[in-house]
């Protein structure tokens, strides 16, 4: 067969190296390393792929039988394969491939923003990004009242009142099923109902995984970055712990009860403060009055959460608060929405990083 | 398709292990075909009944005289009813995949249904065996349309071949009444009146359809180099069901495709899918032959009645 | 046959290539990544198109049409032909059998291409829109679903690349453009990554049986070129991926 000789543009590609230029490992430098350390595999007659190194479908990883076969491989007799566009990644003896894109798949403890999108027996499905809905049971909310009650059927029957379609929340995957989906729990103060704020949604691998999600930001307003792409910017609790506050949930508890019917559990004396914030007002659907300025604020956050998205950069609550001082400089809020001025802050943020790296 | 057709595992490692081992459930070698039996119906002309081991297909011919489109003024029309009725088989629902599109418009059987009949539309009429230029009778104003029924009678897989067999042979059989043109006007003579003509055909396509089954992994499939895969011949319901792929190849007598349709599956080595070709011409050959041979002798047997009516005018004038 | 001479005695086709050319390819991954998990463009000559790809995800999450299903399937397929890719702008009928048809060839094939027992219970939507077409429509959908699918992040045992190739008088001609397609009998074949294993195969015009040999080795060849171009779009893609992230 004759030679095919094809033209192909590659100004795409030339401009796409530009950009490249060099890549410094930051934030993610060091976990790889803790992985690295059992690299010196035997690379007989150089088949064996290198960690870090980019596959492909169809590509052959190894042809080393002595290999565990990790997620996105597959193998036939002693060769292993890549199924997706990813890097290989090595723990001990199991390859895997991490593919540079794709849905999130859950793993317990991770702090995740969800959607409420179906109430069903005695548990919600929760949107969260993944290839399945996760559940969220009854048991494992806090019940209006106090941790310490027990579930009753009349909780089961108001399961609305709690959380609704629609409605979104944070939560923590507390376990896996066989198949790959969540099961949720908000059983800490931390968790539950989101109010006061705006979601954002990012692809979910440029979040950094971190001990905590949920921070609070320069300028009155928290963040919780959801390990599944699902941001949650609002402004920040004032005096959450403070009695006043204690006290005024539990009035506004009171006039919901004389007014909305009975509610398990509301009106009652409380024994802790920790029963006082777990009554109704945490399921309330009131957002507390916000001021132009905070306003202003949250949705400057969101600007600068999505700028880092568009340029593909990984994101911690360091980088948002440095990308949010540097959108400061680029005008107003509305202004920051232009793709031009996205990139921008982009790459000021990169820079800034650099040479802070090089002192 | 096969909805509430469920096969269980026993019954599906059975099959494929008997397979591996060169035997069909039917006793039939893998590359063997099940009997093609062709019965033409004596009442009128281009009524065949087809069957194909328990597969029966019935094919109707009609003509008649209508205006041709007005894109295509010098040529007849020609048309392929296969609208498949829950009567050959539950698994086929009414109006699912032809005309009543809508309701499950994207289920599996609906799709069954499409690809079955875009099948046999291929390679019969896209492939031109018949000649709808000499159904022209005045151009732009009067043409011949010729309209092919199929019924599907009774589904025990395999449906393509069998109605392939069996529109070609009523196509074949079928006689439109003699016309004469006279400028604008046509005068259609009744069959009693003259000898009624045969269409033109061009050439009789056939189609042949293989069924794969994979005796190892998908990953072996794929990366493997071992290329033993099993290839069936005429798969009847079951084994249609449990296989993983298949290839409907639609060949004439002079060693032309007329259609050619590996939807996936299982991937077949291009060697191999030779192989198959190669095969199918010779089957082809045969079934050509075949009913070549059905259409002589019902010729023969109408040729009789002919005669007599022959000696009846004569005697009359 | 055609007022056009699609194949010069010197060799040279109607568009200029040679026998053994392909058109210009250019492919892109992640073009729509706010609307969908994977997208992908493609454009093989002046045939422009877009795939989408949602998923994988809860079978709820599909579209009216899909998720109703009895049967739940696990990949769903859908061409879009709007009147404006093709230059007459004949209205089609909403429910184009020949569309149909492609889009359950399609399916087929990538059912076995996908690692499907990854993916229980879930649905992975697939919607393809030709921007422009001029020939080879079922090819330049395969291989834009191709890189779509790779771009979500499903896993996939192998590219499928498809190509057409037609034949004129003794010559085969690799990947068609619609003039040529409108004159000439022509095959699309599908193959699995580098191997000479074919996938799909589809002809619809009548071809002699022994020039069948010298079109698929030609396609296969073809087809190999065209996992080369779009293996080094997805590496490149990946690279710079990488190198943003840190």
């Amino acid at each position: 067969m004759d030679i095919i000789t094809i033209t192909q543009p590659r100004q795409a590609h030339t401009a796409m190296n530009a950009s490249v230029s060099d890549d410094d490992d930051v934030e993610m430098g060091d976990m790889q390393e803790n992985m690295d350390i059992n690299m010196n595999i035997d690379i007989d007659g150089s088949r064996a792929k290198a960690e870090k190194d980019i596959v492909v479908p169809g590509e052959m990883i190894t042809d080393d039988p002595s290999w565990m076969r990790g997620h996105g491989t597959y193998f036939l007799s002693e060769k292993t394969y890549s199924a997706k566009a990813g890097t290989i990644l090595r723990v001990n003896k199991l390859l895997s491939v991490i593919p540079f894109k794709g849905r999130y798949s859950p793993e317990t403890g991770d702090h995740v923003v969800g959607r409420i999108v179906e109430v069903s027996n005695k548990r919600w499905k929760v949107n969260i990004g993944a290839e399945h809905d996760a559940i969220l049971m009854l048991g494992a909310v806090n019940l209006p009242g106090g941790v310490l009650r027990r579930k009753s059927e009349a909780d089961e029957l108001q399961m609305r009142a709690i959380l609704k379609e629609g409605d979104l929340l944070n939560a923590e995957v507390q376990s896996l099923f066989q198949d790959g989906s969540a099961s949720l729990h908000t059983r800490s103060l931390k968790y539950g109902k989101l109010r006061n704020g705006v979601f954002v949604l990012v692809p979910s691998n440029l979040i950094i995984r971190a001990k905590n999600h949920a921070h609070d930001l320069p300028g009155g307003v928290s963040i919780i970055l959801g390990v599944n792409g699902y941001c949650w910017i609002y402004k920040t609790k004032l005096n959450q712990h403070t009695s006043t506050g204690v006290e005024q949930s539990k009035l506004e508890a009171a006039i919901k009860s004389s007014v909305g019917g009975y509610k398990p559990g509301a009106g009652t004396v409380s024994i802790t403060s920790l029963e006082e914030q777990s009554s109704w007002d945490i399921y309330s659907d009131k957002n507390d009055a916000i001021s132009n300025s905070i306003k202003e604020t949250i949705s400057r956050y969101k600007n600068c959460l999505l700028a880092l998205s568009h340029c593909n950069i990984s994101i911690n609550e360091t980088r948002l608060a440095k990308a949010y001082e540097i959108s400061l400089g680029y005008g107003d809020v509305n202004s920051l929405v232009n793709y031009d001025t996205q990139q921008y802050i982009g790459d000021d943020l990169i820079n800034s990083e650099k040479m802070r790296g090089s002192e | 398709m096969g909805l509430d057709y469920d096969i269980s595992t026993n019954e599906q490692n059975f099959v494929l292990e008997a397979l591996k081992q060169d035997v069909r459930l039917d006793g039939r070698k893998l590359n063997e075909m099940r009997e093609v039996n062709i019965k033409i119906l004596p009442s009128e002309y281009g009524h065949v009944e087809v069957s194909l081991g328990r597969t029966r297909v019935g094919c109707k011919v009609s003509s008649e005289i209508v205006k041709p489109y007005e894109d295509r003024p010098f040529e007849g029309i020609f048309m392929i009813n296969s609208e498949i009725s829950p009567m050959c088989s539950p698994f086929f629902e009414v109006g699912a995949g032809g005309s009543g599109y809508g309701v499950g418009s994207n289920s599996s059987q609906a799709n069954e249904e499409v690809l079955i009949s875009r099948m046999i539309e291929k390679a019969v009429r896209r492939s031109n065996a018949l000649d709808v230029e000499s159904l022209c009778i005045v151009a732009g104003k009067k043409c011949w349309a010729i309209r092919a029924d199929l019924q599907f009678l009774n589904y025990d897989g395999n449906f393509v071949d069998a109605s392939c067999i069996a529109v070609m042979s009523a196509l074949l059989h079928f006689r439109k009444p003699d016309i004469e043109v006279a400028g604008e006007d046509v005068v259609v003579y009744d069959t009693n009146q003259r000898e009624p003509v045969p269409l033109s055909i061009l050439h009789i396509p056939i189609s042949i359809t293989f069924n794969y089954f994979n005796p190892n992994g998908s990953e072996e499939n794929i990366k493997g180099d071992l290329n033993n895969e099993l290839i069936l011949v005429d798969a009847d319901l079951l084994e249609e069901r449990l296989s993983l792929g298949s290839m409907t190849i639609t060949l004439n007598k002079n060693q032309e495709i007329c259609q050619m349709m590996k939807s996936g599956g299982l991937n077949i080595d291009a060697s191999l899918i030779m192989n198959c070709c190669s095969y199918a011409s010779k089957l082809v050959d045969e079934l050509t032959e075949k009913i070549h041979n059905v259409l002589k002798q019902d010729a023969a047997v109408r040729t009789n009645k002919t005669e007599e009516k022959e000696l009846r005018v004569f005697n009359e004038r | 046959m055609s007022r056009f001479e699609l194949y010069s005695p010197e060799g040279i086709r109607i568009d200029g290539r040679r026998w053994n050319e392909l058109r210009q390819f250019h492919c892109q991954t992640n073009t729509h990544p706010n609307a969908s998990d994977g997208s992908s463009y493609v454009r093989q000559g002046n045939s422009e198109v877009i795939c989408l790809v949602k998923g994988p995800m809860d079978t709820t999450y599909g579209s009216s049409s899909t998720k109703q299903l009895p049967d739940s399937p696990v990949l769903s397929i859908s061409i879009n032909h709007p009147a404006f890719a093709t230059m007459e702008r004949k209205k089609r009928p909403r429910n184009d059998k020949r569309l149909t048809e492609l889009s359950i060839i399609l399916k087929r094939c990538f059912l076995k291409t996908i690692v499907l027992h990854n993916f229980a219970r879930s649905l992975i939507e697939v919607t393809v829109t030709v921007l422009s077409f001029d020939g080879g429509l079922l090819a330049t959908c395969c291989n834009a679903i191709t890189l779509a699918l790779i771009d979500a992040g499903i896993s996939l045992y192998d590219y499928v690349s498809a190509v057409t190739v037609g034949l004129y008088d003794q010559t085969a001609l690799l990947d068609l453009n619609s003039l040529e397609e409108i004159d000439l009998s022509f095959i699309t074949i599908g193959v699995v990554g580098d191997s000479d294993k074919l996938n799909l195969i589809l002809c619809e015009d009548r071809l002699p049986l022994d020039k069948l040999e010298r079109l698929i080795s030609l396609g296969i060849e073809g087809c190999h070129r065209l996992k080369g171009l779009m293996n080094d779009t997805v590496r490149q893609v990946g690279a710079d991926l990488l190198s943003k992230k840190q």
